[in-house]
């Protein structure tokens, strides 16, 4: 009974939502929950015949639960998804809600769910996941999550008290890795991992977090270190070391910024990413085993949809303005930025570069991270650089002190697309890397402006 | 001329929040003013070249702290003789504890600090997060970043850094931020410190100049950036 009201309630507020043209998720799921305590719970009951899958971590969340998606539409496996925003308990329980009819029913074969760091415990422990994939653990926005360390002893614990949970691992992360090492349940966990990388590498990565023993703080040896903490290493004998990966990338060849090439398990086939970056490769190898692991779908299935995908929203998205090709790169902390920085902007010497960088409570308010982030590599560009956001000065402080020069502060986001507008030609391509809301809000502006612009020659 | 040297302590383990920024911002001040400079990076279990100038040490995860406190130890006479014949340094979150009393610590129990610093903390329920700004009577408004659940209280005579505007600064009670002795700073400040808070790095410059033996004066830099970046982030809630 108080389920059927709670479902209904937010489908109420869904409703609501809908029609005034406001996008907040959270609200439905707020309400949903103040009428029934365990709604959550209820409402996976008995549903998903064919099991959970969680996804999370620091950075790839979104792209590789997209992935996931991707890959059951084209074998044919129905399934609910959360939207990215929505990945808080509150908007689960949305997500949920919008999706099921008044008795909890939800016909789907699979839940596929991006869940917060910090919402982990909570939600696994509602609706216990056949599978839990871990993308990475990087410093992020520690004013909301608090320091690494703690995130990680809060996963080592849920996964204890979830002991038939598949768990999927990153081996190239050694807190990751280790999140499988001597569990109690006296599970295997199922690694992933790349094999080997031969593109670029920053001079200036400050972002190695986890390049310790997390149970005995001896340094790892690193083989390869392709970026952060992540790549190849080993430990002391007997101890804890990198596992080897049961699901492995080799062969990975970058071409430009526009794909990436890899090959998994020595397949005769290789799969080509239309997006580029080493992050896009652990992303869909963390995706192909998570379907392998938990569904045991077909290589060809898989191949063809990652073959096939593109980036999440606000990542590595094109969009046109006034002939300008604006890609879209959002940008949230040190790594995620080193990403973008490595994959996209070394070999660019005189594009437009616009950054954008808020400090909202979604975007973290502190913005120290900027400074340990790759600048540095940056500095044989020569092109416009334009700064803005609310914390654009702080921006410009940064790459002054990177050495970087031409840079203009436009922290007016009104006047930011005249600004690129001028400094940039017709047919040119300008990069934009904004922080969670100013990707909302600018993304709205561009597409907006662009849908004006071709009223007016219709 | 003898290059001006810096000691980075533990950039492996007590560099979160930015650190490397205050680092940027020591070099980058003197290479902008032609004064050669160079950075030397001590990890666990390495020394201190006898021959340093400033002494730089950042915050970091509790886990990490234990092993950097006890490898301070062994370095504490090297770094509080440094500072008694005037050695500028400066210390941040983590290395600010650690160069106190001592650091009572929710999972590790009490961690032995060097005491250079008459301060002691402690953990406690409360994190102190969120923009801080300061005003000190030797460098006018400071700005940063603070994100601390420790409280650090003065035992006997201490002189603060400033007085805290906006913010927690050392505990939650007593409107009091960092500390000051001789030339060596400890502070909650990150954001990153320096480079938002020009005149405390010319300071640090400036005695790390003398301590060298040197007599070269400051030459004026532009700060419009970095006071337009100070003032804007001073009005963040």
């Amino acid at each position: 009974m108080r389920s059927l009201l709670a479902i209904l309630a937010a489908k109420a507020a869904l409703k609501a939502n809908r029609l005034s043209g406001s996008g907040g998720s959270s609200f439905p799921g707020l309400i949903a929950k103040k009428i029934d305590s365990n709604i959550l719970e209820k409402m996976v009951l008995n549903n998903f015949p064919r099991g959970i899958i969680v996804v999370t971590g620091t950075n790839g969340k979104t792209t590789t639960t997209k992935l996931i998606a991707n890959i059951l539409e084209e074998a044919g496996i129905t399934y609910v998804h959360n939207r990215t925003g929505s990945n808080m308990e509150r908007g689960l329980i949305s997500t949920l809600a919008e999706n099921s009819d008044i008795s909890a029913k939800i016909s789907a074969d699979v839940g596929l769910f991006e869940v917060d760091e910090a919402y982990m415990p909570k939600v696994c422990r509602a609706i216990k996941p056949g599978t839990i994939v871990v993308t990475n653990l990087f410093r992020d926005q520690l004013d909301r999550y608090g320091e690494l360390d703690k995130i990680a002893r809060s996963f080592r614990g849920l996964f204890e008290e979830l002991p038939t949970t598949k768990l999927v691992l990153n081996a190239d992360d050694p807190l990751v890795a280790s999140l499988g090492y001597n569990l109690e349940s006296e599970r295997k966990a199922t690694y992933f991992g790349v094999g080997d990388f031969n593109g670029p590498k920053l001079k200036h990565d400050y972002t190695a977090d986890s390049i310790f023993n997390p149970f005995t703080q001896e340094k790892l040896h690193y083989m390869d270190r392709y970026f952060g903490h992540i790549g190849r290493y080993r430990g002391k004998r007997g101890g804890f070391t990198r596992p080897k990966p049961d699901f492995v990338a080799e062969n990975v060849k970058q071409k430009g910024i526009e794909s990436i090439r890899f090959v998994v398990n020595n397949s005769t086939k290789a799969i080509k990413l239309e997006m580029p970056g080493l992050f896009n490769v652990y992303n869909s190898i963390s995706a192909y085993a998570a379907v392998k692991i938990s569904l045991d779908l077909s290589e060809k299935d898989i191949i063809f949809a990652l073959n096939e995908s593109s980036a999440a929203f606000g990542r590595s998205e094109s969009l046109n303005y006034l002939n300008r090709d604006i890609l879209l790169l959002l940008i949230k902390n040190p790594t995620g930025l080193n990403q973008v920085i490595q994959s996209y902007l070394l070999k660019e010497k005189d594009r437009l570069l616009v950054f954008v960088i808020n400090d909202n409570y979604a975007d973290g308010r502190d913005i120290s991270w900027l400074w340990d982030a790759a600048f540095e590599d940056l500095s044989d560009y020569k092109g416009k650089i334009i700064v803005g956001g609310s914390r654009a000065y702080d921006m410009a402080l940064r790459l002054k002190y990177a050495g970087l020069k031409g840079i203009s502060i436009e922290p007016d986001e009104s006047k930011l697309l005249e600004k690129i507008e001028k400094n940039s030609s017709k047919r040119s391509k300008v990069f934009m890397l904004p922080t969670y809301t100013a990707m909302l809000s600018m993304r709205s502006k561009i597409v907006a402006a662009d849908e004006k612009a071709k009223e007016y020659w219709q | 001329m003898k290059a001006i040297k810096i000691a980075h302590l533990y950039p492996e383990r007590m560099s979160i929040y930015g650190d490397n920024g205050n680092v940027l911002a020591i070099s980058q001040r003197m290479n902008w003013r032609s004064i050669k400079n160079e950075i030397v990076k001590v990890e666990v279990g390495q020394k201190i070249p006898k021959d340093i100038d400033l002494i730089f040490i950042g915050g970091g995860q509790d886990k990490g702290q234990v092993v950097v406190a006890n490898d301070l130890l062994s370095k504490s006479s090297q770094i509080r003789e440094f500072v008694e014949e005037g050695g500028p340094l400066l210390s941040v979150c983590g290395g600010y504890q650690l160069l106190g009393e001592y650091f009572i610590s929710n999972d590790y129990g009490q961690i032995q600090g060097i005491g250079l610093f008459n301060v002691i903390s402690k953990a406690t329920d409360i994190r102190m997060i969120g923009n801080i700004v300061v005003k000190s009577e030797k460098f006018g408004q400071l700005v940063g970043f603070e994100n601390h659940s420790g409280a650090t209280e003065f035992i006997g005579r201490a002189q603060p850094l400033g007085v805290v505007k906006k913010g927690f600064g050392n505990n939650p009670t007593d409107k009091l931020e960092g500390v000051i002795y001789k030339n060596a700073i400890g502070t909650y400040l990150h954001g990153s410190f320096l480079p938002k808070n020009p005149k405390v790095t010319d300071w640090l410059l400036r005695q790390a100049i003398k301590y060298n033996g040197q007599n070269i004066k400051l030459k004026e830099l532009n700060d419009e950036l970095e006071n337009s970046a100070r003032k804007f982030a001073a009005k963040r809630p």
